[in-house]
């Protein structure tokens, strides 16, 4: 990465979106938004809901396809010069694969993003119900591991906050070969029309984003970072270079803008910027010297 | 090209009971934008409201744009409580506009309440570039909710009005008023309103080989076509899409690409 700042999958399209109002190339890199091998429709609108100060969303993974996202939308980002983190999702551990070595073999990825926990798909299930790969510490290692051998690209791990202990499953991706973790994808929520009495979003719940989780989210690279030796890409409300700081001083290595830049679409470079600012105002030569250097 | 700025709001007035004009001086959007396209507004500075709200243009100038809304929640709250000479960050112009066609004989606007926001601009610039004035469909709930006579007026449009009881013009619905004027193979007819108002005028139209456009209104994030939360579904193959984004695919779409049974009417606002 040229800084540590990238976007969330899912929050910057496939970064020609918002390639007109600044160089997307000035990101450490650009996230893209979770391709699978055929494309998805998604879920039936409504799939948005603002809440406060955060956005419940239940998308469902709507997204053009490998094929597609090759022909099309890789092209930009390679002119433009950009760094790209290609986020995968499929439905089983050789979908991933797949995915993987052919992003690597096209030179269409400079890293992987394994989503494992989408919360709005329904793909996975346990014998109690749904399930993301994400909430099983076996489940992450068996796509890890196959995900692995089919890439020699690095490859991050997304995981979810919606689990009891984030230890458990960071360390799993970790044993698993995985080369960083990008923590946290959405909580789970939802919101209700109280007067018509039925939920806001056609998929009921959904996932929130947004500085409403943003404490949640440090807590967890907090976490984590104490017990990985992999980076942690951290995520979850940052809007702001000071958001961004708070997570490099609890543990991770790069931080990723979401659910700001569609509020403000250049918020990513205005982080960039931001910590280029902090490091002068602290003489700090080298920003990975304060990574998890919070004093407790 | 599009713009993040701040603009300068010159007026904020009451245009009907829960509906305001807010006039904003912004130069580089009003140079840029066409009638039917949209702008994100930023309705607070902190981080609640926290996504900006999209509104169509209502009037474009050199000098800048007016927006014209309903105060329906908490960030049109906001917008409303904007004073003169207070800044306004807006983000625009997005989506694409209505398409100003001279092969047409007949150009009819059908606005549902607050739907008639698009359309001030869309009759001066049919007028200044066709010649032909629209002929304008106000629908409104009632006589003091009609909105932008004097503007349509001003275009020299002929001015049809319906309201739901009668307290002026006819006690009809917009689709019915379309039907009476009857429309024919070389009229476009131009809708915004709610969701069932565009499709029976879209059923209207279609009825008569009319050429029908709609203008979507949705809840977005960011208006860009990134965050895909504005869908609609679609019955063309939209570059193979099935559901397409109201931000950057509209928000005016031809009505024939719309699948309006798969709309939830349970939804609307």
């Amino acid at each position: 990465m040229k800084n540590p700042v990238t976007v969330a999958s899912g929050t910057f399209g496939y970064g020609q979106e918002f390639g007109q109002y600044f160089d997307v190339s000035l990101l450490g890199a650009v996230t893209t938004k979770s391709i699978s091998l055929n494309p998805k429709a998604g879920n039936k609108p409504p799939r948005l809901v603002e809440t406060p100060a955060g956005i419940l969303n239940a998308i469902g993974l709507q997204n053009v396809g490998l094929d597609k996202f090759l022909s099309d939308k890789i092209p930009y980002l390679r002119e433009q010069g950009a760094i790209i983190i290609a986020n995968i999702y499929g439905h089983n551990p050789e979908e991933y694969a797949e995915l993987a070595g052919r992003l690597e073999a096209e030179g269409a990825a400079d890293a992987i993003e394994a989503n494992l926990s989408c919360p709005n798909v329904h793909d996975a299930k346990s014998a109690k119900g749904p399930v993301l790969a994400a909430q099983d510490p076996e489940a992450i290692m068996r796509y890890t591991q196959t995900i692995r051998q089919a890439t020699k690209l690095p490859v991050f791990v997304k995981l979810t906050p919606n689990v009891m202990n984030i230890q458990e499953y960071a360390l799993a991706a970790q044993e698993a070969g995985a080369d960083g973790v990008c923590l946290i994808n959405t909580l789970m929520g939802m919101a209700i029309d109280p007067e018509k009495r039925t939920p806001l979003l056609s998929n009921t719940v959904g996932g929130l984003s947004g500085p409403a989780i943003r404490p949640v989210a440090l807590k967890m690279v907090w976490d984590a970072a104490r017990v990985l030796k992999i980076p942690i890409i951290g995520t979850g409300g940052i809007c702001s270079a000071m958001d961004a700081m708070e997570f490099i001083l609890a543990g991770a290595t790069a931080v990723s803008v979401g659910s700001m830049s569609f509020r403000q679409p250049d918020a990513a470079l205005l982080v960039v910027k931001g910590l280029e600012d902090y490091c002068k105002r602290h003489e700090i030569s080298d920003i990975n010297e304060l990574i998890g250097s919070i004093k407790t | 090209m599009r713009f993040i700025i701040d603009s300068e709001a010159v007026s904020n007035e009451l245009a009907a009971p829960e509906h305001m004009r807010l006039r904003l001086r912004v130069p580089e959007i009003g140079k840029a934008a066409k009638p039917g396209q949209f702008c994100m507004l930023r309705v607070a500075e902190g981080l609640y409201p926290f996504l900006r709200r999209p509104m169509s243009f209502e009037q474009i100038h050199d000098d800048g744009v007016s927006i014209l809304y309903k105060i329906e929640g908490e960030g049109t709250a906001l917008l409303a409580a904007i004073q003169p000479g207070q800044t306004c960050s807006i983000q625009g112009p997005l989506g694409n506009g209505f398409p100003i066609e001279d092969d047409f004989e007949r150009h009819i606007i059908v606005a549902g309440g607050i739907g008639v926001a698009p359309f001030p601009a869309l009759a001066h610039a049919l007028k200044q570039e066709t010649g032909r004035a629209p002929e304008v469909i106000i629908a409104a709930r009632t006589k003091k909710f009609i909105l932008c006579e004097n503007l349509f007026h001003e275009s020299g449009c002929a001015i049809h009005i319906a309201t739901d009881d009668g307290s002026a013009g006819e006690k009809a619905f917009a689709a019915d008023m379309l039907r009476r004027l009857a429309p024919d193979g070389k009229s476009r007819v131009y809708a915004c309103g709610p969701m069932i108002m565009m499709e029976t005028a879209a059923e209207a139209a279609a009825e008569t080989g009319a050429n029908c456009l709609v203008s979507l209104e949705a809840r977005m994030a960011c208006g860009d076509g990134a965050c895909l939360g504005c869908v609609v579904e679609s019955l063309s193959d939209h570059e193979g899409e099935k559901m397409v984004r109201v931000c950057v695919d509209g928000p005016v779409f031809d009505a024939s690409e719309i699948d309006w049974k798969a709309h939830n009417y349970q939804n609307d606002v």
